[in-house]
This record gives C-alpha cells, sequence and structure tokens, in this order.
C-alpha cells in the first residue's frame, strides 16, 4: 500500500506532459458549429474501425492516458454506439465491413457527428482502388469533419477534437 | 546435432522416389515433390523424433506467366525451431486439388482454406472447408490472388449465410459479439457457446478488415515495397517493415552495414518495448486493477515520444529501406536514449514490484486462460504465446538477424501457459529490451547506414525472411517477377497462427474472463486479415 501511494506521490502529475501539436486547426463549417452546440461541452465518442492498420487505434487509446487525458475536456469513449454522440471511424471501408458501418451509423441517435479519422478513412490512402475496399468513408455515410494524419498524433487529434467542440 | 545430419539422410533415402528434386535456396533445402507423397512426408517430419518437425506456414503462388501452374509451398522447422526445410508441389491444368495435411497435422486448417480462398486450390480431405476470407457476401469464383484477376476489380454483393458451428442441448445458448466490440479496438466476431458461465465452444470469425494486401504489392516494385509493410499492423510497423526489407536484400544480394543491423536491432526493441509495456497494463486493467495501466500507460507514452523525437514518427514510420536504414543517431541522440531508458528501467522494476504482491491479481491472472504445451505445438503457435506455454522458440536466437547474432539475449520461458505466464514473459522481456537498447547505445559500431543495389532479382527467384517481432514470428515470402516487380508476396503475422489457438485456451473460463484472457494473446486483426 505505502509502495503504491510513494510511487504516485513521487510521479506527480504527468497531465500535459507532450509537445503541443503542429497541425493546424481544422475548418468548422457553420452547420457544424450550429450542430455541435446541441453537446455542450462535452462529446461521447465511439470509435468504429473499418479496416485501419490499428495505428489509429493505438493513438486514440492513447488519448484515454494519463498524459493525453481526454476526459478533461469532456471528451469520453462510449461502449455502444446507442451511447455515443460522434462516431470516429478509421480506415479504408473494406468490403467486409461496409454494412456494419452502415448499421452503426443507424444505431447511433440523432443528432450525430462523423469523423474521418486518418489519411485511409479520409482518402482509403494506399488501398484506394483495391479491390477489397469499397471507401473512403465519406462514400458510404455523411462526414462532418476530417483528421488527416497516418496516424494522426494523439495530441493532433485532442486539439481537432477541442476545436470540434468550440474549446479552441 | 549428429543424429539431426542421420535422421535427414535418412529422410532423404527413405523417400528417394518420391522427391523429384531438391536445391538450396538462401540455405533452406527445398525438396519438389509429387503432390500426392505430401501427407506421407509432412507426417514424417512431424513424428520423426529427431527431426521433430512443426508447420511452419504454408501458401501458394500462382506462377502465370513464368509456368502455367500453381505451387504450394510447405515450411516445415526442424528440431523444434532452428531448421527450415520446404517441400513444394506444382498443379498445372485443369487441376484445382491437392491432397490436405490437415486431418493430421492441426497448423495447417487456417492456411488451406486461406489458399482455398485466394487462389481457389482445394486441400481435398480437409474437414473444414467454409470460407474464411471472402465473407457470405462474395461472389462464386472470386479468388484474388490469381494472376487472371485484377487488382481493382469491383465485388458484387450476393446473399449468403455463414454457417456457424452448433452445440446444441439443455441450456446451451449463444452469445454472439462484434464485429464491433466495446472499447477502441479492431472488429472481429467472436460467437460463444455457454452453459452457465464457463464457456463450452468459441468460434472466431475473422477477415472483416481484408485489405488485399498481398494483392497490393504485387503492383509494386521490389523496392517500393516498404510502405505497405509498414501498414500490415500499425503497432508491428517497423516488425513487418524489417522483415519486408530482409526478404527483398537477400533476393538483391545485399550486406547490411554493421551499424545499421545495429539500428534495426534498437528499433525493434523500442517497438517490443512500448508494446510490451502497454499490454502489461492493459491485461491488469481487465482484471480491473487500473494502477497498472495508468503506469504503464505512462511509461509506454514515453516510449512514443521517444520515437518521434528519433524518427519523426511515433510508429517509427519510414525508418527502413532496403539495404539499410533512412536515419543515423548522433552521440548526444545516444546518450538521450540510455537515460530515458534507464529511468523507465528502475520506474518498471518498482510497478513490477507491487504487481507482483498483489494477492487480487494474481489471483485474477493465475490458472485463467491455461494454454496446453500440447495445444500450442499443434497449433504451432509463436511468440510470447509459446513462451508461455514452455516452447522454447524465438527466432532472435534460432534464425539470427540484424544484430541479434552479436547480442546474446536472454528469452524467458515460463511452463504454465496461464494469464500469469504470458504477462511474466512480457515483463521479463521488457527488462531484456531495457538492456539490449542501452547495450547497443554503448556497443554501436561506425560506419555508413545503408548500402545501394545495382543487381536485379530475376523473374521466378525467392526468399524467405524471419523476424521476431514483439508478438511473435513474422515471417515474409517474397517472389520476383519481370521487371524487378513482385510476384508474390505472402505475409503471415504472428496473429495469424495464435488466433485459432484462442479458441482453446478459453475454453471451461467464463465468459467475462474473455476480456483479460484475449488481452493477454493481444492478437492483430489487421496483421491476420491483411
Amino acid at each position: 500500500m505505502f509502495r503504491i501511494i510513494k510511487k504516485s506521490l513521487r510521479k506527480g502529475i504527468v497531465t500535459g506532459t507532450y509537445p503541443e501539436s503542429g497541425m493546424p486547426a481544422p475548418e468548422i463549417s457553420d452547420p457544424l458549429k450550429k450542430k455541435m452546440k446541441l453537446f455542450k461541452r462535452s462529446l461521447t465518442i465511439r470509435e468504429v474501425d473499418t479496416g485501419s492498420c490499428n495505428g489509429c487505434e493505438m493513438e486514440m487509446n492513447a488519448l484515454i492516458n494519463s498524459i493525453y487525458d481526454a476526459e478533461r475536456f469532456g471528451i469520453q469513449i462510449a461502449a455502444s454506439p446507442r451511447h455515443a454522440d460522434a462516431l470516429v471511424v478509421t480506415g479504408p471501408v473494406t468490403v467486409n465491413m461496409q454494412s456494419a458501418l452502415k448499421n452503426v451509423y443507424r444505431m447511433t441517435p440523432d443528432p450525430k457527428v462523423v469523423v474521418a479519422l486518418g489519411d485511409c478513412a479520409m482518402n482509403c490512402g494506399m488501398f484506394k482502388g483495391c479491390y477489397a475496399v469499397t471507401g473512403p468513408v465519406h462514400k458510404h455515410i455523411p462526414v462532418d469533419l476530417s483528421i488527416p494524419g497516418c496516424p494522426p498524433r494523439p495530441s493532433e487529434i485532442l486539439e481537432s477534437l477541442r476545436t470540434l467542440l468550440g474549446q479552441k | 546435432m549428429a543424429e539431426f545430419r542421420e535422421a535427414l539422410e535418412e529422410f532423404s533415402r527413405r523417400f528417394k522416389n518420391l522427391i523429384l528434386s531438391r536445391e538450396m535456396v538462401t540455405g533452406i533445402p527445398v525438396y519438389h515433390i509429387g503432390k500426392e507423397s505430401l501427407p506421407e512426408i509432412a507426417l514424417y517430419l512431424i513424428h520423426h523424433p529427431n527431426l521433430a518437425g512443426t508447420l511452419s506456414m504454408e501458401w501458394a503462388a500462382d506462377l502465370r506467366p513464368m509456368k502455367e501452374s500453381y505451387r504450394i509451398y510447405t515450411l516445415f522447422s526442424l528440431m523444434k525451431k532452428g531448421f527450415w526445410m520446404i517441400l513444394t508441389l506444382d498443379i498445372s491444368g485443369k487441376e484445382r486439388l491437392y491432397p490436405s495435411i490437415t486431418p493430421r497435422i492441426h497448423g495447417a486448417k487456417w492456411y488451406e482454406r486461406e489458399i482455398r480462398d485466394m487462389f481457389g486450390l482445394i486441400a481435398d480431405g480437409h474437414p473444414d472447408l467454409r470460407r474464411l476470407v471472402r465473407h457470405e457476401h462474395w461472389p462464386k469464383g472470386t479468388h484474388p490472388l490469381k494472376k487472371d484477376f485484377t487488382w481493382n476489380t469491383t465485388l458484387e454483393q450476393k446473399d449468403g449465410t455463414y454457417l456457424y458451428r452448433h452445440i446444441e442441448g439443455e441450456g446451451v445458448f449463444e452469445v454472439p459479439v462484434g464485429p464491433i466490440h466495446a472499447g477502441i479496438i479492431e472488429p472481429g466476431h467472436f460467437r460463444f457457446s455457454v452453459a452457465g458461465e464457463p464457456i463450452m465452444q468459441l468460434e472466431i470469425r475473422l477477415f472483416w478488415k481484408h485489405r488485399g494486401i498481398e494483392k497490393l504489392f504485387e503492383n509494386l516494385h521490389l523496392l517500393n515495397g516498404v510502405p505497405l509493410a509498414e501498414k500490415v499492423s500499425g503497432d508491428t510497423t517497423y516488425g513487418h517493415s524489417l522483415c519486408y526489407c530482409q526478404a527483398v536484400e537477400s533476393l538483391l544480394a545485399l550486406d547490411v552495414p554493421l551499424r545499421a543491423q545495429y539500428l534495426r536491432s534498437l528499433f525493434l526493441e523500442m517497438e517490443r518495448l512500448h508494446n510490451h509495456l502497454g499490454d502489461i497494463g492493459a491485461i491488469c486493467n481487465d482484471a480491473a486493477y487500473a494502477l497498472a495501466l495508468a503506469h504503464c500507460g505512462r511509461m509506454k507514452e514515453q516510449v512514443m515520444q521517444l520515437n518521434d523525437r528519433l524518427a519523426g514518427h511515433r510508429f517509427l514510420r519510414g525508418v527502413n529501406r532496403i539495404g539499410g536504414v533512412t536515419l543515423d543517431l548522433e552521440e548526444a541522440q545516444l546518450e538521450g536514449i540510455v537515460s530515458v531508458m534507464s529511468e523507465i528501467e528502475k520506474d518498471f522494476r518498482e510497478l513490477s514490484n507491487i504487481l507482483f504482491v498483489n494477492a487480487s491479481l494474481t489471483d485474477r491472472l493465475e490458472t485463467t486462460g491455461l494454454l496446453k504445451e500440447r495445444t500450442a505445438r499443434d497449433h504451432g503457435a509463436v511468440g510470447v504465446v509459446a513462451r508461455a506455454s514452455n516452447i522454447d522458440r524465438d527466432v532472435r536466437r534460432d534464425h539470427p538477424f540484424a544484430a541479434y547474432g552479436k547480442l546474446n539475449i536472454k528469452i524467458p520461458v515460463f511452463q504454465y501457459g496461464d494469464v500469469r505466464a504470458r504477462v511474466r514473459v512480457r515483463i521479463e522481456e521488457t527488462f531484456e529490451s531495457l538492456s539490449i537498447i542501452q547495450r547497443i547505445c554503448q556497443e554501436l559500431p561506425g560506419g555508413s547506414v545503408t548500402v545501394d543495389s545495382n543487381k536485379e532479382a530475376s523473374p521466378g527467384e525467392w526468399s524467405l525472411s524471419a523476424v521476431e517481432g514483439w508478438r511473435g514470428e513474422i515471417l515474409y515470402f517474397v517472389m520476383a517477377g519481370e521487371n524487378g516487380m513482385i510476384h508474390r508476396c505472402k505475409v503471415r503475422d504472428p496473429s495469424f497462427v495464435n488466433w485459432p489457438a484462442l479458441q482453446y485456451a478459453v475454453l471451461g473460463n467464463i465468459v467475462p474472463d474473455f476480456p483479460v484472457i484475449n488481452k493477454s494473446f493481444n492478437l492483430s486483426y489487421s496483421g491476420n486479415d491483411l
């Protein structure tokens, strides 16, 4: 017990110890701004992987560690699309995942926001045109915000999401 | 060793009439056999006490236009690890059948289903020929890796159903999970058959993320394949690109400079380090011990930020190239690495001491998700999973690559095969990685970090390479085509062999323990689905 407390005390607070994102903030359109007002200051995210290399997943996971701690900005991860305000979609949409993606979109209650995370979700990246890929994401469901990068750094994801929330 | 040589000679004598030809390719003996004799020879290799083979990989290649036939390759590791042997057989004309080895060699079951989906070649006698990669909505007769299938074909959507295995009886019900799971994780479908809480059967259905990577390789020049290899599985970016580079370098007869080889080992260990740290934290978190996750997540982030500072990419993308590495480290950077590593070492030692005295954590991890040694061997399990089930296999020692031949590394092996054993393998390997990185920083030899090639590979030449990624043995088979293009690139992520083994590790456990068992395997979906 004492060892645990001692370790935690000695480490202190590490939240925020990361280099600032150098990426320009994304443009948020007026209709999107209006839609975002409904969510006030919190956003519950459901992450959907439709064929990424799992790099984007690792960076999304990093968002909830003690260094980035996205929850301090009201950003949470939901276990089910039914609990989500926003879908974060990664990867080019594969042939085998396209119907699952459409189902998830249907299951998410309105109003909802869709974020395409990473180059593959935005334009299929290296997989463009391949027989197994039907993407990008905006071909299947309407996308509100795109975050470029392969994969984008957690600091970049966090900045974009905060801009979306109107915190920047 | 003497017994092994004798056994090999005995093998050649015994099958003299069945072996059509024999050659050595990059030090690997390759026996070309008639297709009927495959099961007999394969079984002999596995059962002979002094050969003690395990099936490492089975794959096919469409040899058109060089030759009007398909070729099936079966790779065996002999003496439990150290030696490779390949059996090849040709299928030509209208023939589509070859004899299945699955009825006697369990580890072949997914390989043969994959070959059927990708090439339309059917393993005669395979007990379960359901589709694997092609989901039910794929039209009949689409076999993407055949040469007459163009890479940008648009697939039609057909109706169809996938038949799961059912268990019937009083009180038995099914729990379907996925393809989209709770949490930030890749897609896959798990179907549990349970009676009460214990799992009676688990069927894992994957390949939701099939992106056609092996077909896309065939559009690329040998020298341009690295960025695609980096995207096979993001968490193993470095392992995959290294394995691809090694395969091509051996095709082009390139001698990578010593300094580049040391740097490759260094970056590979960095990747192992950040993944193991993340896994240890996540496994403990799945047993509701969030403290470990908080500390491990922090240390993992330290390594990722260090990667970013050194290479400009948190996953080390763009570091490898054919013939070496793209960046060199200066003295100050090496000192920086050593200081971060010694800080993490102290930090992690404190944490592992805390973990080991925690009785409630130990209680959750011990005897959970038991993978018996026999089952692991039958599946040809590799990597962390195998070493936790008393199988002493590690490519870094068995087929030394990069600088591992000179580094004299320790390989932890545990016997029990439960979740705790897998955590302990990871903890030991974390310490070993920390020590290897510091040793490399001190011993790094001078010289250049890259070499260029002027050789062209002639069509049909191939090579095989193996890398011990953090998950386990990654294999690449690269065959050259016309004008230096890739004719065939077979990628084998360790996940592909460990996924079926997971189905056996969960039996008898309760459904709520599945997440922790799954996490202790921590397999890649994208590396498996390709």
